[in-house]
């Protein structure tokens, strides 16, 4: 017997769903079947808008909408137990739209994975927080010499452990951030908010390891009216201090670091340019990298971790933001992020 | 008399290094290692100023211990401040909401700030 093309789909391990050009669904492959728990015969022919009947297909109505817009690995949790990657094309025939394919990848078993990785990080570093407050505590207390006299150089040795034991606390406390963010879930606390705000704060901060530093620094809103957005402020703040952070730490003394604000079509534009030690360029495509460091930033810093951009990088692009930057070694860096002034409609990556 | 402070911990080690502290300070200190020896201890007529509590306990777990003291009409009005090294938001939240006078990450504080922090509770 002759293999159809109709076997081939319904033996497809992804779900499928065809629909013609009035959004009438006209194939449903097996796969798709089982996910929804529909018969073939129930919904074939129907149009996209009337699957109310059948709760589980009907999100495919809420995420697509009666247009069937495209998009691209957009994830949605059917049920407690399935979790699907959906994929939505136009099917085109000599540049005309006579269709669309909408295409569920099961990916449940990978969230769950991923959730057991996040629940192993979470529980593992509270777990380490115990013997290292111990630790901490126990040579405070030696170091406080409440435990009977040190000599000079016992007391230099106790004071390095009980720096490189609290850089471990605030290591384990940065991971724990970044599992969280990571994560995405319920951690974002969106409201109306002044971007300039946020950066003054940040900025106030700073202020005196700036001046501290001997850096010049400068500080511009080129619009006059800034408007607010739609943002988590906690979070965005986290990302600017970063960059200040950053900007601070990489720039010798003398230096000069310039932030700017404005707006830039439908985004609000902010950039932070100083004139450190830049980012070797071989090197420029690691920055976001979790737990990265520039070899030349190692040199001047030793003890910082890798995670600020990374995380800075998820938190922008979870406000629908950009980040990027451009850099020379020797020279300097600027980094820029922007945030849409509008909320985007969530649909299309 | 000297003011006496209860700690609910269950981390031997913990437990010494911030009794040794509050003893140093002129704190009386009692011990207990989980919520139902801290209610037998309070039942036989303990009267602590301010109790550290942990969270992550055996037996009676410190959320069940701060829901308990805060219905029970006789040690209600004993500030507990939480000393866990639980510190996400959600659980920093829910011991608030269950009447914690304050929230300290063990990791977070070295003996001294802690002394400092409880100060005001005696």
């Amino acid at each position: 017997m002759d293999i159809e093309t109709k076997d081939i789909l319904d033996n497809l391990t992804d779900g499928l769903l065809v629909f013609n050009s009035q959004s009438e669904l006209s194939s449903i492959n097996f796969s798709a079947q089982k996910m929804f728990n529909v018969k073939e015969e129930e919904v074939l022919g129907k149009n996209i808008e009337d699957f109310s009947d059948f709760d589980l297909i009907n999100n495919v109505f809420y995420l697509l909408g009666k247009d069937i817009k495209e998009c691209f690995r957009k994830e949605l949790e059917i049920r407690e137990d399935l979790v699907i990657e959906i994929t939505s094309r136009p099917v085109l025939k000599n540049e005309n739209k006579i269709g669309s394919l909408v295409i569920l990848h099961d990916i449940t078993r990978e969230k769950r994975v991923e959730s057991m990785k996040t629940e192993f990080v979470t529980i593992s570093a509270h777990q380490l927080r115990t013997p290292l407050s111990s630790i901490q505590w126990t040579l405070e207390r030696v170091l406080s010499k409440k435990a009977g006299q040190l000599t000079p150089e016992q007391e230099t040795l106790l004071k390095k452990a009980f720096e490189d034991n609290k850089r471990m606390v605030s290591l384990i406390s940065d991971l724990l951030n970044l599992v969280k963010i990571e994560e995405g879930k319920d951690v974002y606390n969106f409201r109306k908010a002044s971007l300039e705000k946020v950066v003054q704060s940040v900025l106030e901060y700073y202020k005196h390891e700036i001046k501290e530093k001997e850096i010049k620094f400068e500080y511009k809103v080129l619009n006059r009216r800034m408007p607010k957005i739609e943002i988590d402020p906690d979070k965005i703040k986290f990302v600017i201090q970063n960059l200040v952070d950053n900007a601070i730490k990489y720039t010798l003394p003398g230096g000069i670091i310039k932030i700017i604000l404005s707006v830039k079509g439908e985004d609000i534009e902010f950039s932070i340019q100083d004139t450190g030690i830049g980012v070797p360029k071989a090197q420029q495509q690691s920055i976001f990298k979790k737990f990265f460091r520039a070899s030349n930033a190692v040199k001047i810093v030793p003890d910082g971790n890798g995670t600020g951009l990374s995380v800075a990088k998820k938190i922008v692009e979870d406000h629908k933001g950009k980040i990027w930057f451009e850099s020379q070694e020797g020279k300097g860096t600027i980094f820029y992020f922007t945030l849409p002034i509008h909320e985007k409609e969530n649909s299309n990556n | 008399m000297k003011k006496k402070i209860l700690i609910i911990e269950d981390e031997k080690n913990l437990k010494f290094l911030l009794g040794q502290a509050l003893k140093e300070e002129g704190y009386e200190v009692e011990e207990a290692i989980e919520g139902g020896e801290a209610f037998r201890k309070l039942e036989q007529g303990l009267k602590p100023k301010l109790i550290l509590l942990d969270l992550l306990l055996p037996g009676m777990d410190g959320y069940k211990f701060l829901t308990e003291i805060k219905k029970d009409a006789r040690y209600e009005k004993i500030p507990v401040v939480v000393i866990s090294n639980l510190g996400q938001e959600e659980e920093i939240n829910k011991a608030r909401e269950l009447g914690a006078s304050d929230y300290l990450i063990k990791a977070h504080f070295t003996l001294d700030e802690i002394l400092e922090k409880i100060k005001k509770f005696l």
